[in-house]
Order: C-alpha cells, then sequence, then structure tokens
C-alpha cells in the first residue's frame, strides 16, 4: 500500500503538524471568539426575554388576583347593601304597616265613640220626646187636676220606673 | 482502466525541501493539507465575523458545528473540557474538511494517510495522558483498575486494561484511515468496472458508485465525529478518573 511508503512520513508529519497548528492558532485567535460569542449572545438573549416574560406572567397573575379580590369584595359588599337595603324595606314595611294599623285602629274607636254618643243622644232625645209625649197624654187625662210640677214628678217616677226595669 | 485501486494514494515529491535533514517536500498530500486548512479558515472566519442574532446560513452552520462540538465536550468531560474547545474544534474541523474535500474527484484525502491519523492519535492520546498524570498524579494509574474489580481480579485486569489502553491510539489512527481508504477503494473499483463494462453492463457499477458515493458522505462525516467524539472520551477519562462519580467530589 502506497500509505505505508516512509519516505513520505517525514514531510507529511512536519506539514500535517504546521498546518493544523496554523489552522488551531487561526481559528482560535479569529473564528472561535466570534462564533461563541454569538451563540451567547443569543442564548443570553433568548433566557432574558425567557425570564421577562415569566416576569410579565407572574406580574399578570398577580394583577389578576389582585382584581379578583377587588371583584369578590365589591361583590361582598353590594350583598351587604342589598341585604341593609332588604332590612331597612322590611323595617318601613313593618313600621307602616304598624302605623296604619294603629290609624285604623284609632279611627274604628273614634267611630265607636261616635256612634256611642250619637246613640246617647238619640236615646236622650227619645226620652225627653217620650217623657213630652206622656205629659200630653197625661195632661189630657187628668185635665189640668195636677200642676205641672206635679205632672213632671209622676212622669220622671213613670220613667225612673221604666228605666230599672229595662236597663240599658 | 489499467491502474491499481490503491494507485489514487501514491504520492510523489513535487518540490524536493529539506531542513536540517529532515525531508518536508512538498507532495499532493501536503497540498491539500493546505487546501483544507485555507477552506475551513476561511469559512468559519466567514462565519465568524457575521455575528447577526439572527444568523444566515454559513453563520447557522458554523453555530451548528459549534454547538455540536461544544455539547460533545460537556457531555464528556464537562465545564473544565471547554479549555480544550478550540484544539477539539479545529481536529474535527481538519479531519470533516479533509474527509469531504477528499471526495471531490481528482483530489487527495489527506486522512487517508496512515501517518496522518496516526499523528492525531497520538497527540490525542499523548494529550490525555499528560493531562491524567497532571491532574490526578499517581492516582491516574488507577484507571488500569476499574471500579468495582474485585481484588483477586487486579492482576488479571491490569494487563488486560494496558492492552486497551494501547489499543485505544492504534484503533483510533487505524478506524480513520481505513474507512477513507476502503471507501476510496471501493468507488475507484467500482467506478473502473463502470468505463471497463461498456454501456450494456456499465450502467449496474455505476449505480453503485453513485450509492457508495452518497455512502461515503456519511461515512465522511461519521468518522469525523468518531473521532472526536473518541478524543472526548479518552480527555474525559483523563478529566474524570472512573466517570462521573469522581467528578461529583
Amino acid at each position: 500500500m502506497p500509505q505505508f511508503e516512509s519516505t513520505f512520513f517525514s514531510s507529511l508529519i512536519f506539514w500535517e503538524v504546521i498546518s493544523f497548528g496554523i489552522l488551531l492558532f487561526v481559528l482560535y485567535k479569529y473564528a472561535f471568539p466570534g462564533i461563541l460569542s454569538a451563540l451567547e449572545e443569543r442564548e443570553k438573549k433568548i433566557k432574558d426575554s425567557l425570564d421577562q416574560a415569566e416576569l410579565h406572567r407572574s406580574e399578570a397573575e398577580r394583577r389578576l388576583k389582585e382584581y379578583e379580590a377587588k371583584l369578590s369584595a365589591a361583590g361582598k359588599e353590594a350583598e351587604a347593601i342589598l341585604a341593609a337595603t332588604k332590612e331597612r324595606a322590611q323595617r318601613l314595611l313593618e313600621e307602616n304597616e304598624q302605623r296604619l294599623t294603629a290609624e285604623a285602629e284609632r279611627i274604628k274607636g273614634d267611630a265607636t265613640r261616635e256612634i256611642e254618643q250619637e246613640r246617647r243622644k238619640a236615646l236622650q232625645d227619645i226620652r225627653t220626646q217620650t217623657t213630652e209625649l206622656a205629659l200630653m197624654v197625661a195632661e189630657k187625662v187628668v185635665q189640668r187636676s195636677l200642676t205641672e210640677s206635679d205632672q213632671r214628678r209622676f212622669a220622671d217616677e213613670a220613667l225612673e220606673a221604666l228605666s230599672k226595669s229595662h236597663p240599658r | 482502466m489499467e491502474e491499481s485501486p490503491l494507485h489514487q494514494f501514491e504520492l510523489h515529491n513535487w518540490i524536493p525541501l529539506s531542513i536540517g535533514g529532515l525531508d518536508i517536500s512538498i507532495n499532493k498530500a501536503v497540498i491539500f493539507m493546505w487546501i483544507i486548512i485555507a477552506v475551513a479558515a476561511i469559512l468559519m472566519i466567514m462565519a465568524g465575523s457575521s455575528r447577526k442574532l439572527v444568523p444566515g446560513k454559513l453563520q447557522s452552520l458554523a453555530e451548528m458545528m459549534v454547538e455540536f462540538i461544544r455539547n460533545m465536550i460537556l457531555d464528556t468531560m464537562g465545564k473544565d473540557g471547554m479549555r480544550f474547545f478550540p484544539f477539539v474544534a479545529t481536529l474535527f474541523l481538519f479531519i470533516l474538511f479533509s474527509n469531504y474535500i477528499g471526495l471531490i474527484p481528482g483530489t487527495y484525502t489527506v486522512t487517508s494517510q496512515i501517518v496522518v491519523t496516526a499523528v492525531f492519535s497520538c497527540v490525542v492520546y499523548g494529550l490525555s495522558l499528560v493531562l491524567g498524570f497532571w491532574l490526578h498524579g499517581a492516582k491516574f494509574l488507577g484507571i488500569l483498575i476499574p471500579p468495582g474489580t474485585p481484588g483477586w481480579l487486579v492482576p488479571l485486569m491490569i494487563p488486560i486494561e494496558i492492552i486497551s489502553q494501547l489499543a485505544r491510539p492504534v484503533s483510533l489512527a487505524v478506524r480513520l484511515f481505513a474507512n477513507m481508504t476502503a471507501g476510496h477503494v471501493m468507488l475507484v473499483v467500482l467506478f473502473s468496472l463502470t468505463v471497463g463494462g461498456g454501456l450494456l453492463i456499465g450502467w449496474l457499477p455505476f449505480v453503485f458508485t453513485v450509492a457508495i458515493y452518497g455512502l461515503e458522505f456519511g461515512i465522511a462525516f461519521i468518522q469525523a465525529y468518531i473521532f472526536t467524539i473518541l478524543t472526548c472520551v479518552y480527555l474525559g477519562d483523563a478529566f474524570h478518573l472512573h466517570g462521573h462519580d469522581e467528578h461529583a467530589h
């Protein structure tokens, strides 16, 4: 095999070492730093972007929680207001009812009293008229035998007896 | 074709040169070493100088390659291994470009020279030994006794491990050399069959030539990769004696 001809070994080894050394130097000096730094830069950029996104996400989450808390607080408040209003309405209703009942009671009492009064008055009238009627009748019967005061006394006594036998 | 399929590997001194009695004549392989380093250097410098956040094609390719080697180093050697990044990356690029440029018809495959691959493997293995003894001192000899070996097996294990250690540079050099040589020999044989077979039957070896050529494209990359990953593994062994448990403390 031609590859085992040792005549070329020295020059191949020499030039291989030289070429490799040059390539290593050139790449080390001019190529790798650029590529590695570009890679690192991109990695950093991606990492930063991810961190930023994470930050935004947690911020958004925090805000959401805040809003939710606010919302639930507002809900509770609204509920409380509603409950208070209901209670007040109930109270007002009850008050009104009581007042109206009292009013009605009062009106009823007034009316009863008035009726009673009227009744008494009517009874009084009837008594007076009856007395007068009786007197007239008695006058006609007795024909002036008695004085007016005697007649009134007899009539009163009669009425007394009447009212005793028929109590109101 | 009357030529031997090995004819392609023959070298001739084009410009005789020597320093201090050492023959350093320029031949085809030497010229192609220059071409390899020129192409590799130009492409990588171009890729490295653009530094765009959203990379172009060349930059992407170079970055992919750099990432590839960086991951290889981080997986085998850990963060400390990045000190060897320039060496490992240059080794990978040199072998890769040598394999690929050698696939262009009429060119010379530098890595098909056993002496070229032997120099690389000896440098790599030597470096791993130096690094091992430098980091661990005499304790590095413990690499000859795999962890968990029962005491009575030690006398047996040491010779076996010595052989396996010595096989490392040899297999590293021979693997690359043999793959490149065999691939090119096969291509030449198949192509000479194509030419010799004429129109009637020649198309069959031609189809094979094309298929093997495609295969060789894969092999060119795989062999560069294998050489590099084994370099990383050997250097990694020197870093972490007995695997990663040593790395922990």
